[in-house]
């Protein structure tokens, strides 16, 4: 294996360094070049349309904890078509390799049918 | 492994007839494929197959633990007819779930790579934390729900911490790669596997609820659905203790003196801990929550002892213990159909008055867990103390007898509150599903006690 | 100078795993805990990797491993998550203190 020296890991710092720079520099920059004209309007979060109404901190529908729990879940699964999409080439001769994955892919298609059909993702 | 498979199937096909509006044929459809189940299982007896790269290895004691799960799940499920009678809205999933944690039990009873352990023990402990969360509208269900789950997770943390050190000692996941590892290696086994060990030991112990990792049990036993922690408590606990066994028994067999004086402390602490809070309990599921963790301790002898008859210990204990514990809950689910929303030992008062039947399987349950001779239990207690005794370990078989005998105190207070105390007069009707339940019970409950020679031999 | 040595990275992955414990032990938000349980099941994962790449780098067991701990998680934290907005419905907290409807 290649030998490393600490100083071998400086790019590394010196993209922490710029990266956290360009957040201060932004930040502080936009705030002594922009210009600044307060008035109640100017304040508010949206300045055109309709007036905003009570806390931002409201709690979220619960639907969208379940779309979100949902999407995890077949989010993750891909996980396990990586292995197997990269020994795809060397494996084309093995008989069984292509349906494994399609079994795989099948069984997730009948939890995602179960969903549909148990009406999680219905919004209304 | 054939089992697993057709499970696998059953458990999606359930969840699909309910979607489908079929709720009536759940039932007989999983009852069915159960029996199909065990007899296709029983088909694999001697038959001794790896499967898959090893992953899997069916020997006898796979197969007959198996079984075992499934008649204890037979049992359950027979018991679950009533139980989800008023509210089907989710009862195709409760019972996929169900399928989906026999399942789970199934890879901990039969596995040969500790890939298999991990994936088997999540398997059973996710679909239970559902399952105990079953009742949404219940308080205590979703407490019992989430501190099942905050404990669960955490031991799975050190056991997964445990397998790495094994893994990082031993460069291999199978149990027979470990063994081998150990044996070449004895005299100089590195620290990390003795810390991988402990913290194995720490994560199984969490979940056959061995004191000082049991203070979740009694109020996820307490909060969950009743039928639930019928389930629970039977399930669990069988499938828990073959998975420890094996492990220890394939693996680490030949450096017993590195662990066996921790687990002789343990069993002695869970013993005395689980029987003497049972006595202070009234409320029914607690106090079979202590007994179960006292049970816990004497099962724990047979580990302790490590030799090949540990495993018909362990499996005639596990069958004992659970077809009691299943009529237990059966009469209290009995009872509590009869709008008696109270789980105190009170409401066994005048039972034998109520409904004979029931008074006389429920005590025929509770000599058997206290281990009163031509029980099933007995029997299993006596086994497990022989086997232990001929391991060298007289003085702990000692400490055992003398729990047993505190034990006899609390499993008496429900038969004499069944037979000598007065209370309601009304007259108790029994479900059909539920009197073949108790039937079957206690038909098996005295044949473990009388003819034990029949597993015994067998093996 | 050589490539980082086993140690550092078990040292990381302990520690870790004991920031994971502690924090379970101290704080009482019941997302918080989920968030200890993650850092030790993650703590599990670096072990597991390191010791494939240092120890045993002809398999690949322990990354396969990790691939189940990613997986077996997310479901963890699904069920999770669940059972705490089912709480919170019924608490109006997520606050481990509150949940004392069953008490020794």
């Amino acid at each position: 294996m290649a030998t490393a020296n600490p100083i071998d890991y400086l790019p590394i710092i010196i993209q922490f360094i710029v990266a956290i720079g360009f957040v201060i520099f932004g930040m502080i920059g936009s705030h002594l070049l922009g210009p600044k004209k307060h008035s109640k309007v100017k304040d508010d979060s949206f300045e055109c349309g309709i007036e905003a109404q009570g806390n931002a901190r409201l709690p979220f529908n619960v639907k969208y904890f379940l779309t979100a729990i949902l999407f995890v879940l077949f989010d993750v699964e891909v996980i396990f078509m990586y292995p197997w999409a990269v020994n795809f080439r060397d494996n084309l001769g093995n008989g069984t390799w292509f349906w494994e994955m399609i079994l795989f892919v099948v069984f997730l298609m009948l939890g995602f049918l179960y969903i549909i059909k148990k009406g999680a993702l219905d919004w209304d | 492994m054939k089992a697993i498979i057709i499970l696998s199937a059953l458990g999606l096909a359930t969840m699909f007839v309910g979607v489908y509006n079929f709720k009536k044929a759940l039932l007989p459809m999983i009852l069915l494929g159960l029996l199909a189940v065990i007899g296709i299982n029983t088909m694999e007896w001697n038959t001794n197959i790896h499967y898959y790269n090893d992953m899997l290895y069916f020997d006898n004691w796979a197969v007959s633990f198996t079984n075992l799960i499934l008649a204890v799940s037979i049992l359950v499920f027979l018991l679950s007819g009533q139980y989800f009678k008023k509210n089907t809205d989710h009862l195709e999933d409760n019972y996929s779930i169900i399928i989906f944690t026999i399942i789970g039990a199934i890879l901990m009873v039969s596995y040969s790579n500790l890939a298999m352990l991990f994936i088997g023990i999540e398997t059973l402990s996710i679909s239970l934390y559902i399952l105990a969360g079953s009742k949404k509208t219940s308080l205590a269900s979703n407490e019992a729900s989430l501190k099942y789950f905050l404990m669960g997770s955490f031991a799975t943390g050190f056991l997964l911490f445990g397998i790495v050190l094994l893994y990082g000692a031993s460069g291999t996941f199978h149990l027979h790669g470990i063994k081998d590892y150990v044996i070449e290696n004895h005299a100089s086994l590195p620290t990390i596997f003795y810390v991988g060990i402990l913290l194995m030991m720490v994560g199984l112990a969490f979940k056959i609820s061995i004191v000082p990792f049991h203070f979740w049990t009694a109020d996820v036993y307490e909060g969950s659905p009743t039928l639930i922690t019928a389930f629970m408590a039977t399930v669990v606990k069988i499938a828990g203790f073959a998975a420890f066994l094996r492990l220890f028994f394939t693996c680490f067999s030949s450096i017993t003196e590195h662990f066996v004086p921790i687990l002789c402390i343990l069993a002695v602490l869970t013993m005395f801990l689980g029987n003497i809070t049972a006595v202070y309990q009234n409320n029914f599921k607690r106090m079979l929550a202590f007994s179960s963790i006292s049970h816990a301790g004497y099962m724990l002898l047979a580990i302790i002892a490590l030799k090949e008859s540990s495993f018909i210990a362990i499996l005639l204990y596990t069958a004992a213990y659970s077809v009691a514990t299943i009529t237990a809950f059966a009469v209290l689910l009995m009872i509590k159909a009869a709008h008696q929303e109270n789980d105190s030992i009170d409401t066994f008062n005048g039972l034998a008055k109520r409904s004979p039947f029931m008074a006389f399987t429920l005590t025929i349950a509770m000599l058997s867990l206290a281990g009163i001779p031509i029980t099933g239990g007995f029997f299993a207690k006596y086994y497990l103390f022989a086997n232990t005794i001929s391991a060298g370990y007289t003085w702990l078989v000692v400490l055992a007898v003398f729990n047993s005998a505190i034990g006899v105190y609390y499993y008496f207070k429900v038969i004499i509150a069944a037979y000598f105390k007065e209370g309601s007069e009304e007259k108790l009707s029994i479900f059909p599903a539920y009197q073949l339940v108790l039937i079957i019970t206690a038909i098996a409950t005295l044949l473990l006690g009388i003819l034990p020679g029949l597993i015994t031999e067998m093996m | 100078m050589t490539e980082i040595p086993l140690q550092h990275i078990l040292f990381l992955s302990t520690a870790l795993f004991f920031i994971g414990v502690y924090g379970f032990f101290t704080r009482k938000n019941m997302i918080t805990m989920l968030m200890s349980v993650e850092l030790i099941l993650n703590s599990v994962n670096i072990n597991f990797i390191a010791f494939n790449k240092y120890l045993f780098a002809d398999k690949l067991d322990g990354i396969f491993f990790t691939i189940f701990i990613i997986v077996i998680a997310a479901a963890e934290a699904a069920v999770a998550i669940a059972i705490i907005i089912n709480l919170y419905r019924s608490h109006k907290s997520i606050d481990v203190d509150e949940t004392n409807e069953m008490k020794y």
